[in-house]
């Protein structure tokens, strides 16, 4: 056993010595791509406010295409599974249905499978100090807003394949919003026999987001640095049928949504935080109810809320 | 079995008999049952009688020695048919399962299950709003509407008005976790969303 400690010291102190050299971006980009070129299997806990909850997550490539699967493992079955570009939801109370995105929305960020240096207009990264997660060591990594309108990141990226470790969402008191850490790290040589069997699978057809109606030209006359329009649209909310006008804005690592509905009679309270970390701001202009909603201090959100205008010249 | 013979169950019930004797009670079928009837009536004595007393536990137990290769011959076989139908059943019936349904497109992630507006002492102070969510299992339905205790702060608001509002949240907050999903695949769109104009 000794010899055997001794022998993975001397091992790792090359790959160690080497790593030193590292920014704190380059440990991220090494992230990116570790979460999309490995195959590996994950078991994670997510943390929320006083919810935790046990996922798996497994990662390989089938025919050169990127194959993944995750698993709620408390409860009614509630799988997602991702083959290429396309992500399957898999409820027990609904029928499957397909998108389109290249990430299975619940597990890491998809900021952190994406370009790193996208972050870069609204965040800084920082090192940090190292520790041992799942059996692992672990680099931290400081994602610090670069205004004091946001929630800061940290992640905890494994020295050895760089896949992550453990994700904090933080308030500017240090509070914790959000967390997902692994329990257990496995990497693998070849796709497991699930993901094999997914990718062969049938699966329904993508619902296509191109029929969505064009929304209103809506513009910001302020967004928190970074923050970008993503789609516009108007539809019904599902449930009340509500029509609205809709905006999704984001910063890479943080959706923001922005509604206008015409006022209800029940006014919805001005300010809300869940405690699930989403905050909730309302707005009444004339007829009109803004809703803006995402993980963000509702000071950001009311004035994201303030600043919204609609641009006549389309 | 004469009055000496029960004397010596019960003796031997209390450890009094040598192993030679013993193995003579043993080879008595005709004592086993007094055996164990003052056993139990012992126990019940000294207040050690189970919650449930199978009264034909020694029989029961000797039926089973008995059933033993009988019984062991069928479980080789379900165990050998169990792996035979193991490779088939392992992975394909849950993505059947789920696979071949048609599109659709609802989502429920949290169901608001009470609003507290904490009213603060200064004026000047905006009321802070505190939302208890919990992540549901299912669709958020009507029912977590009625669950959860209200606290009503806001005076003039009927239990009516309160339950509307938490609708409206929940089908904002719906939508929101939908978006989410439909999104995640769409390109940024990189035109000039902030108008310079109105910088502040």
């Amino acid at each position: 056993m000794r010899t055997f400690l001794l022998a993975l010291l001397i091992a790792a102190f090359p790959a160690a010595a080497q790593q030193q050299e590292l920014s704190a971006k380059a440990w991220l980009e090494h992230m990116s791509e570790g979460l999309k070129q490995q195959q590996f299997k994950v078991s994670l806990i997510h943390l929320q406010a006083d919810h935790i909850r046990p996922l798996v997550y497994l990662h390989g490539k089938v025919d050169e295409k990127e194959v993944a699967f995750l698993e709620h493992l408390n409860g009614p079955p509630k799988n997602a599974v991702r083959v290429g570009n396309t992500v399957t939801f898999l409820e027990h109370d609904q029928p499957a249905y397909s998108v389109l995105a290249s990430r299975i929305q619940g597990v890491w960020p998809a900021a952190f499978s994406d370009e790193i240096s996208k972050l870069e207009r609204g965040y800084e990264f920082v090192l940090g100090g190292r520790s041992r997660i799942a059996g692992r060591p672990g680099q931290m990594i400081r994602i610090i807003p670069k205004d004091s309108t946001r929630y800061s990141h940290q992640v905890w990226v494994d020295m050895e394949s760089f896949l992550p470790l453990r994700y904090d969402l933080i308030t500017d008191e240090k509070q914790l919003v959000e967390q997902i850490m692994a329990v257990e790290l496995i990497v693998l040589q070849a796709p497991p026999a699930l993901l094999q069997e997914a990718a062969e699978q049938e699966w329904p057809a993508v619902i296509n987001t191109a029929e969505r109606a064009d929304g209103q030209n809506w513009k910001f006359s302020w967004l928190p640095e970074g923050f970008e329009v993503m789609v516009r649209d108007h539809h019904r909310l599902i449930g009340s049928q509500e029509a609205v006008e809709y905006v999704a804005l984001t910063d890479g690592l943080v959706n923001v949504s922005v509604y206008v509905a015409r006022a209800s009679e029940t006014p919805l309270p001005e300010e809300l935080i869940t405690r699930s970390g989403l905050s909730l701001v309302t707005e009444n202009r004339g007829n009109a109810e803004i809703v803006v909603m995402g993980k963000l201090p509702p000071e950001t959100l009311k004035r994201i809320a303030d600043s919204l205008r609609l641009d006549s010249q389309p | 079995m004469d009055k000496l013979g029960q004397e010596w169950v019960s003796a031997a019930v209390d450890g009094e008999v040598e192993g030679q004797a013993m193995a003579d009670l043993a080879a008595d079928k005709g004592s086993h049952d007094k055996w164990r009837n003052y056993h139990m009536i012992g126990d019940a004595m000294r207040g050690e009688l189970p919650d449930t007393i199978n009264l034909d536990l020694s029989a029961r137990i000797a039926q089973a020695i008995d059933d033993e290769p009988a019984i062991v011959a069928p479980n080789i076989q379900v165990t050998a048919k169990a792996e035979v139908d193991k490779p088939r059943g392992n992975v394909v019936p849950l993505f059947k399962q789920f696979g071949q349904y048609a599109i659709a497109a609802s989502v429920a992630l949290v169901a608001v299950i009470g609003v507290q507006n904490y009213q603060q002492q200064g004026p000047e102070q905006e009321p802070m709003s505190v939302l208890s969510t919990r992540p549901l299992v299912g669709t958020a339905s009507p029912v977590s509407l009625q669950t959860g205790p209200v606290q009503q702060v806001q005076s003039g608001n009927s239990n009516e008005q309160v339950y509307e509002q938490r609708r409206r949240l929940n089908t904002y907050i719906q939508d929101h976790m939908l978006q989410q999903r439909l999104n995640s695949g769409v390109a940024l769109d990189n035109s000039a969303d902030i108008m310079p104009e109105h910088q502040h």
